[in-house]
């Protein structure tokens, strides 16, 4: 590599006349949709064209190639500009452009995979290197391939924690195979970002945190190509290059100016505009891109099973939270593309069973729970590992955003959020997960499992393995007793119903700690010759509104939820809204209120109304009324 | 400030002492409750112990005055080491600190504020500074007053995004009233931490932040008097070399002791040794401070005048509420507004532009945003507004979740919600602040459907306790509610009602619009419709939704722009399956919306007017055929 010859002066002219190409299509297609950020785009003109057509090695008619370089666009309100690279690179339709943010069209707004050359959607700033360094974390140490990885950031964006959060795990991880690429044109949306044009303290910034930094002028396409070609030569370091670049650039009077933020070119200007940015064109030279080189391993992820069956007895006490550990590790043996993440909770998560038996395979993403989604994101993309990420679940608050970006990114993502609840104990609220259900029920697409006993939390790590979309494992914190047979099947969307009888007088619902709870009130109240059915969800979404109903109607339509959550958005509104349609049930909800507090766990689960006691006690009254 | 004087070897002695004094507390006080984290305590001893007895001036009985120096121990599960300080300083009982973590006890796992010298809870890491930075910001800018503030954070914590953006933060607006002191201690949870004992790291990436930044050993109360008696014009950072455990033979320095008690008679051991360094039981008192912090009032604050708009107007909530909030700081002015770099879209701009001094720009950076406005409004010393788009919210959850464990009164105004903004696609669609606002304790969710209620629910929230959300909508909608109207929180209005009405619909925002236009609609086709707007989801005025409910049959249609998760279908759902007869039919956005113009998605999600029409009569037709 190091010793191809830099490119000559026509081969340099031939970027700048992409870059203006590039610019020019931005300007048409903003305009067509009457929105969009013309002059975000226009900054980084240079930058995509020396990227696209100088450094990356790609096959442009399949995008989503294995071996491909890949591609971020973090600041992903320049989309127009990443289409129109698509473009120039022969994938997309020059005419397509010009349908830009139009509904029937996949060139939204901000980029999303409905694109094949988009592996992590865009948009919420900040979160693009995270997923960036997933991917050049893959790409050294599970791929070992030499597809390398770059990532285009906005100044704006710089302010968001998350990218130190990356760029401190770029370099702790001595990912070589990453670029940065920041693109300091100096304005953000309302007035000038906070360090505007100083590139010497973006500079000092990026190497305190362990980066080799070149300071670039942006719209310079051959000092973008010298410190591009100097990144692919530096060892053991992520390399950072800060572009100084003007907002707008190219586009007479609007250059570096303030308040045009995602502002279209008026109509009536576009064109004179365009035609002075075509005048600089010099040549059509059609560019090819570099080809990859194509070593990237061939594998498999589909149809993951575990080797046996889980290894518990009905009535041993077990941990959910221990039992994933125990379940990741198998699961690892049985597939050697899974891969785990923790934010250094990994003894309290238990995913430090999977690290003693598959050490190349965990990801210690250290007390940055933002960046370890994004870096578990990145290293799912394209498929190319099973991923399982795991801190305290009320910490995965801190990356509710990264997660909705998940979503939309279509990511197959799974997390699994210990320490849910007031069953914590002394810990106090701030470790307690009180609105983790919530979160990731209103995740699209999500999949909640939240197991009550050690094999169904084994089935959980399993048939999320092989789930699709984002996968969220609710564990807890005390050992409960196996309720299950080691051979009992469990689906998606299946309850079961752990307790029935033909004199079931009320349904109560539970999952996790007050599943247990349950049980313990029904042994009670059949002592006093009263029956109840306890079910238990398994998963809280997709939920088995079917079972629920038919229970519902079984036992005079009465039903009690009962969870270790607060009110809304849990199980209580889940069944609540899954039943909502039917008339004649009504239902009864007992969760966590207002903020708890430090105490033992059955003094919490008791003085906020969701131990056994209470559950009797509302069993009892709802046949009273 | 004084030049520094160095103590003299008594004073000094004296403060080693109280370190371990405070040691010997945080181990007794963790083996006592069998759970604690006293190995992250005594790294700390030498800090606290010159911050709390040398340094910082406040007035041990009153934790509370305005004036006090300020500390936050951001390294939260450090909180034994913080109660031991109290005790040691008079205000804490030496006995209390034994029921530590108790049920009863104020002396939780995490600090809270029901200890009054708690004003921000932590816990969740990486949070302290950003409040920190509030307090700093507040001192300097808005109180104009003499007290510093002190952040204690551990090295763990400093992965954490949120702490670099307050570094950037704290830089930026020079706050010189500002020390931080990272206690280096190298050891993380389960882990060393990544940069272990690189303190010429740490320095190197505060300085590059903006920061002046000392390294000294953090068990040597000399180098760390000398170091806070150094003062420039720009925060200070003190990176303080620790040892984890340090005291504690055998366990100093070492791997798997985080957050694990010593037993009982190891602690024994181990006190007795720790008290044979103590040379004199006497205790110090702090300095004084300084007091010259403002007396101000920011209770009852009223709008000088009602609202100004006309019937019909057409009026995006999102500028009603900066025109809104423009006028409110006008009747107090310690009500403050901040954004992250979004004022021109969420209208936050029209406060700044009345009142630049008060307003505070926090770029692109929520968390440390939210942060900022919680440590703002720390001690009642201001009214805080932060707005961004709705969906970037998200990404301060851990911190509002914080928030209401603080019980922080700060506002939140979250424009952009829905796919009611058309082009820019589904990354900057609220589709779940409502869910998550709801899931916060104590909160209050405003969702105003014109200006008039916009600007209301602004003045209601200034004078409401607990985290207050206000959703705001980008499109332009027309103002239903005349200048007087009066509203409450938990109180719905309905807009639209006759004798004949066969079904209720519940819509907020865009989607109450388009339930109008229905109501319209099928008004034509001689089916009669009650439409309720909510006004606050949370709490929900589930009275007045039943009453109607009931009038219509048991038929309740929610619409929302929002997904079906946690939002105003659920919240209506939750409220009254448990009630005989009552029905709810729940419309709306089902998955990942896309980019297109704001009617074509509501069409596409089906919430608009047609979809509801179409609601409607299933609704009604689905009931006469059960007759």
């Amino acid at each position: 590599m190091s010793g191809e010859p830099r490119p000559g002066p026509s081969r340099l002219q031939a970027l700048r006349d992409a870059a203006n190409r590039l610019r020019v299509r931005s300007l048409r297609a903003t305009c067509a949709a009457g929105s969009g950020h013309p002059t975000s785009c226009c900054s980084a003109a240079e930058i995509l064209a020396v990227l696209f057509f100088q450094a990356m090695r790609y096959q442009a008619s399949r995008p989503a190639h294995p071996s491909n370089d890949r591609f971020v666009l973090s600041k992903g309100h320049a989309a127009p500009l990443l289409y129109a690279a698509w473009a120039e690179a022969g994938f997309l339709k020059e005419p397509e452009l010009l349908n830009l943010r139009k509904i029937d069209c996949d060139l939204e707004g901000h980029p999303t995979p409905r694109l094949p050359f988009v592996d992590v959607a865009t948009g919420s700033l900040g979160q693009g290197l995270g997923a960036a360094c997933g991917m050049a974390y893959a790409g050294k140490y599970f791929d070992k391939a030499s597809y390398r990885v770059f990532c285009l950031l906005g100044d704006g964006e710089a302010s968001e924690g998350s990218v130190w959060e990356a760029l401190a795990f770029g370099s702790h991880y001595r990912l070589d195979n990453l670029v940065a690429i920041v693109d300091v044109n100096r304005l953000g949306q309302s007035e000038a970002a906070p360090l505007c044009h100083d590139t010497a303290v973006h500079r000092r910034r990026w190497e305190a945190f362990g980066w080799n930094t070149y300071v670039v002028d942006g719209h310079a396409v051959e000092e973008l190509d010298e410190a591009l070609w100097q990144a692919a030569q530096v060892k053991g370091k992520p390399t950072a290059i800060v572009a100084k670049t003007y907002k707008g650039r190219g586009i007479p009077g609007v250059e570096d100016a303030e308040n045009w933020h995602g502002k279209p070119m008026p109509k009536d200007k576009v064109e004179s505009i365009i035609g002075a940015i075509q005048s600089r064109i010099q040549t059509h030279e059609v560019l090819v891109p570099q080809p990859p080189i194509e070593d990237v391993p061939q594998i498999s992820i589909a149809g993951i099973c575990m080797p046996s069956p889980p290894e518990y007895a009905i009535g041993d006490k077990v941990a959910t939270r221990k039992a994933y550990g125990v379940a990741l590790a198998k699961l690892g043996g049985a597939n050697e593309r899974v891969v785990a993440l923790d934010g250094d909770t990994k003894n309290s998560t238990f995913s430090e069973l999977f690290k003693r038996v598959h050490p190349e395979r965990y990801i210690e993403c250290y007390i940055a729970e933002q960046n370890m989604v994004s870096v578990a994101l990145g290293c799912a993309a394209r498929d190319r590992a099973v991923v399982f990420a795991s801190t305290f679940a009320a910490f995965f608050t801190r990356a509710f955003d990264h997660i909705r970006m998940g979503a939309i990114s279509r990511t197959n993502l799974n997390l699994c959020g210990s320490h849910c609840g007031v069953s914590i104990g002394e810990d106090g609220p701030s470790q307690m997960a009180l609105e983790d259900i919530a979160m990731f029920r209103a995740i699209p697409g999500c999949t909640v499992f939240y197991p009550s006993d050690a094999v169904s939390a084994e089935r959980a790590v399993c048939l999320a393995a092989n789930t699709k979309g984002i996968c969220f494992i609710r564990t807890s914190r005390p050992e409960t007793p196996v309720v299950y047979p080691p051979e009992e099947k469990f689906e998606i969307g299946q309850a079961k119903v752990v307790r029935n009888s033909d004199a079931d007088r009320v349904t109560v619902i539970g999952a996790g700690v007050t599943l247990h709870e349950a049980l313990a009130a029904a042994d009670e109240l059949a002592k006093q010759g009263t029956r109840i059915r306890v079910i238990d969800p398994f998963t809280i979404k997709p939920l088995d509104a079917a079972t629920i109903i038919t229970s519902a109607r079984a036992t005079g339509g009465r039903i009690i939820t009962v969870e270790d959550h607060y009110r809304e958005g849990g199980l209580g509104e889940a069944v609540a809204a899954a039943v909502s349609g039917e008339p004649g049930i009504v239902l009864q909800s007992l969760a966590v209120s207002g903020v708890p507090r430090s105490g033992k766990p059955a003094e919490l689960l008791d003085l906020f109304g969701i131990n056994a006691k209470n559950i009797i006690a509302a069993v009892k009254s709802t046949f009273a009324n | 400030m004084e030049a520094y004087h160095k103590p003299d070897q008594q004073a000094l002695q004296a403060l080693k002492d109280a370190a371990n004094r405070l040691r010997i507390s945080s181990i007794r006080a963790t083996t006592a409750a069998g759970s604690g984290h006293p190995t992250s305590c005594c790294s700390a001893a030498e800090i606290m112990s010159v911050l709390f007895f040398h340094t910082m001036r406040y007035k041990a009985k009153d934790p509370r005055n305005p004036s006090n120096d300020r500390f936050v121990l951001s390294k939260g599960h450090a909180a034994p080491i913080l109660y031991a300080a109290w005790a040691e300083a008079g205000f804490l009982p030496e006995a209390e600190l034994l029921n530590l973590r108790k049920i009863d006890s104020i002396l939780e796992g995490h600090p809270v504020p029901k200890q009054p010298f708690t004003d921000v809870a932590t816990g969740s890491l990486g949070q302290g500074l950003g409040a920190a930075c509030g307090m700093a910001y507040t001192g300097k800018y808005f109180d104009k007053a003499s007290y510093r503030v002190y952040c204690l954070l551990g090295d763990g914590e400093l992965s954490e995004g949120s702490i670099w953006e307050a570094m950037a933060f704290a830089g930026f607006y020079k706050l010189d009233n500002l020390v931080a002191i990272l206690d280096i201690n190298r050891l993380g949870q389960s882990d060393p931490t990544p940069l272990q004992h690189h303190v010429e790291i740490y320095q190197k990436r505060c300085e590059a932040f903006g920061w002046h930044a000392l390294i000294v050993d953090g068990h040597s109360v000399e180098e760390l008097c000398k170091a806070f008696g150094q003062t420039k014009n720009q925060p200070t950072a003190i990176i303080a070399r620790t040892l984890k455990g340090k005291g504690i033979s055998g366990i100093e320095d070492k791997e798997n002791w985080h957050g694990k008690p010593l037993p009982k008679n190891m602690a024994e051991h181990v006190i007795q040794e720790i008290d044979g360094k103590i040379q004199s039981k006497k205790k110090l008192s702090p300095a004084l401070p300084e007091e010259d912090a403002p007396v101000i009032n920011i209770r009852n604050i009223k709008m000088s005048s009602a609202p100004d708009y006309k019937l019909g107007e057409k009026m995006a909530t999102r500028k009603a509420y900066g025109l809104a909030l423009a006028k409110l700081g006008h009747a107090n002015d310690r009500v403050i507004a901040l954004d992250g770099d979004t004022k021109n879209s969420t209208f936050s701009d029209l406060f700044r532009k009345e009142h630049p001094s008060r307003f505070i720009e926090c770029y692109i950076a929520e968390q440390n945003m939210v942060s900022i406005a919680v440590g703002c409004a720390t001690r009642d010393r201001t009214v805080a507004f932060a707005s961004a788009f709705a969906t970037f919210f998200t990404r301060a959850f851990d911190q509002i979740r914080m928030a209401a464990i603080s019980e922080s009164n700060i506002n939140l105004c979250g424009s952009h919600c829905g796919v009611s903004i058309g082009e820019d696609g589904p990354s900057q669609m609220g589709l779940e602040d409502l869910c998550m606002f709801r899931a916060v304790p104590n909160s209050t969710v405003f969702y105003p459907s014109d200006a008039v209620s916009a600007e209301k629910a602004v003045e209601i929230a200034a004078n409401t306790k607990g985290v207050c959300f206000i959703r705001t909508s980008r499109p332009e909608n027309e103002v239903i509610y005349s200048s007087n109207e009066d509203f409450q929180i938990g109180q719905a209005k309905v807009v639209v009602k006759s004798k004949d009405d066969q079904v209720t619909v519940v819509g907020a925002g865009v989607t109450l619009h388009e339930a109008l236009a229905a109501a319209e609609q099928l008004k034509k086709e001689k089916i009669y419709i009650r439409v309720i707007d909510p006004f606050t989801i949370k709490p929900l005025d589930k009275i007045t939704i039943l009453e109607n409910a009931r009038a219509t049959k048991g038929r309740i249609i929610t619409v929302e722009d929002h997904y079906p998760e946690g939002g105003i279908g659920e919240a209506v759902s939750g409220a009254l399956v448990g009630e005989p007869g009552i029905t709810v039919t729940r419309l709306a956005v089902s998955h990942v919306p896309r980019s297109g113009k704001p009617a074509e998605l509501l069409k596409m999600f089906g919430i608009d007017k047609d979809a509801i029409v179409q609601a409607v009569k299933v609704a009604v037709s689905k009931s006469r055929n059960a007759e």
